[in-house]
């Protein structure tokens, strides 16, 4: 990759909070056009990320270019090019649905003839046009998200950047979502985007990080993670306790991983179907058995570890 | 300067209830001047003791700076603090081109818009009881905007740096309600002990009350250039202060 692709580039870039260190040091380009998605566990320095390349947040060291730009001495002109989606949405609730995106487009010195039409075009995008005059406080919580991306959108950024989109909504609302972000990435918009879901990544990112207390562990697309930190398949077992370790100990040569939960007992395999034959064969008798395709979720546990991350 | 966007902001949210706040800016004062100047006015005797005033007159300017002074600090409280951690307006306002700066600023012009909208009715109702009689007067109106916005910068950068509001309510019962009663507003402050009167001039409200009355009476001096050069010093100050205070806490 060429420097001059890279939309955002990050070399040693450090966040420190003394005494505490939220950014370790990271590098890591975006390019223009594409998704590219943080992953990482609560506290892994995600927000702390956003926040520097969203000219929030100085950083204590490294360096940083946004847009060709210095996000800490040229934030207004960054900022003039980029949408943000905080975490939490922060809208006006003293203002209606559209006053939100009328006070924005003045924040931003969207002249007034252009934006009338483009605020039509974004309630529209999100679906809240008849929501238009509603204030914001009665909007359910997929409402406001998708009225925080429409406000993003106001001053038709190069690069939007979204912090964990999807947390807390209905398994509808978060489609819509995605739906939405997947047509903008098809405009061409480039995303950056947090998230600790692992679908999410996996359905909007062409490639990503992950990052854990504060590092950049890993790099790459989601199917490249898989591959590298994971097999084709997964087997989920569910067995009773009395021959769950007779079962492992005979399953450890044979598969690439055998990992035993609580509750079941999971075997990495490029083949799950035959490994689960190979189970039956041996005399072992399962209460139920899953063959899944690996995801993200199992490369993610595999590096950052199954134990509660605080 | 994008200040004024934060302004416009504020004026359409206030244009919403603007019938009620107007109403009450203009009762307010015709009450207290009706109560306390026309009522325990006809009780107070020798115009001497106020400095040539006569009470309705003193009262009126008081009540105008103070009033002023108080409004003054309480936007800088409550609606400062709803736009930095409950409703986060300010985050908002930071995602987009808007600096730091630019709010601050933003925030303490529409402090201004806020007196005058209370400060031209006040003077209108005092023209209408007859205590206005020079045109100098008028210029009591930019005075007692200097004593609020003064006041508000030193108290948003207080606000900036709080993490809860129970501190507002010491602000209004230690400093904000001694200030509003000794600072010369009701009686002079000739009439309090030896270190009262050192206190009492100190504090930006005596400057602000007798400017006031200076402008009022038409008889500006030397010390008029005084009591502004104090609230301006006070202003400077305190924008300094609060977009250092308002930069740690928006921008960590």
């Amino acid at each position: 990759m060429t420097t001059s692709d890279a939309l955002i580039s990050a070399r040693s870039l450090t966040k420190r909070f003394d005494p505490f260190v939220a950014v370790d040091g990271i590098d890591f380009e975006v390019r223009r056009g594409e998704a590219f998605g943080f992953l990482g566990p609560n506290g892994a320095g995600k927000t702390s990320t956003m926040r520097m390349i969203a000219c929030i947040s100085p950083p204590s060291g490294g360096e940083l270019r946004v847009i060709g730009m210095d996000p800490v001495t040229q934030a207004s002109e960054v900022k003039a090019r980029i949408g943000v989606v905080p975490q939490m949405d922060n809208l006006d609730i003293e203002l209606t649905v559209r006053e939100n995106l009328e006070m924005y487009a003045r924040y931003f010195d969207v002249p007034r003839e252009v934006a009338g039409p483009r605020i039509d075009d974004l309630l529209d995008f999100v679906q809240l046009t008849e929501r238009s005059s509603s204030k914001v406080e009665p909007l359910s919580g997929g409402m406001k998200r998708r009225l925080t991306i429409a406000r993003s959108l106001i001053n038709d950024p190069d690069l939007i950047l979204l912090d964990e989109p999807t947390t807390g909504l209905d398994p509808q609302a978060r489609h819509l979502v995605w739906d939405r972000l997947y047509r903008l990435k098809q405009r061409g918009v480039t995303l950056v985007i947090t998230t600790h879901y692992m679908d999410e990544a996996e359905q909007l990112c062409d490639r990503l990080v992950v990052m854990d207390k504060a590092k950049i562990v890993t790099e790459g697309s989601p199917r490249d993670l898989i591959n590298r930190y994971s097999t084709r398949e997964v087997l989920e077992v569910r067995i009773d306790d009395e021959v769950r370790e007779k079962l492992i100990a005979a399953m450890q040569g044979s598969v690439d991983k055998v990992e035993s939960l609580p509750d079941r007992v999971l075997l990495y395999t490029e083949n799950g179907d035959a490994t689960l034959a190979s189970i039956h064969e041996q005399g072992f008798e399962t209460v139920s058995a899953l063959v899944r395709r690996a995801t993200l979720e199992d490369v993610f546990l595999t590096i950052t570890g199954r134990s509660l991350v605080e | 300067m994008n200040a004024y966007k934060v302004v416009a902001r504020n004026r359409i949210v206030y244009w919403r209830v603007w019938r009620t706040s107007f109403f009450l800016t203009v009762l307010a004062p015709v009450m207290f001047l009706s109560a306390m100047g026309l009522g325990l006015g006809s009780l107070v005797e020798g115009d001497r003791a106020f400095g040539g005033l006569d009470y309705r007159t003193f009262f009126a300017t008081g009540m105008l700076a103070a009033t002023c002074m108080q409004t003054g600090v309480f936007e800088a409280t409550y609606p400062i603090m709803a736009k930095i951690v409950w409703q986060r307006n300010y985050e908002a306002m930071l995602a987009s081109p808007l600096s730091v700066r630019d709010i601050f600023l933003g925030e303490m012009l529409w402090v201004g818009v806020t007196l005058a909208q209370l400060a031209i009715p006040f003077f209108a109702v005092m023209a209408a009881f007859g205590i206005v009689d020079s045109p100098m007067a008028l210029m009591a109106i930019p005075a007692v905007l200097l004593v609020g916005m003064s006041c508000a910068t030193v108290v948003a950068a207080m606000t900036a740096s709080l993490q809860t509001d129970e501190a507002f309510t010491w602000l209004f019962r230690l400093v904000v309600t001694p200030l509003f009663l000794l600072s010369g507003t009701f009686f002079p402050i000739e009439e309090l002990p030896e270190w009262g009167r050192l206190v009492a001039q100190l504090t930006p409200l005596f400057h602000g009350v007798e400017l006031v009355r200076q402008f009022m009476v038409g008889s500006p001096s030397l010390t008029t250039i005084w009591h502004i050069g104090y609230l301006v010093a006070l202003f400077g100050i305190g924008t300094v202060l609060g977009i250092r205070a308002f930069e740690k806490r928006l921008r960590p």
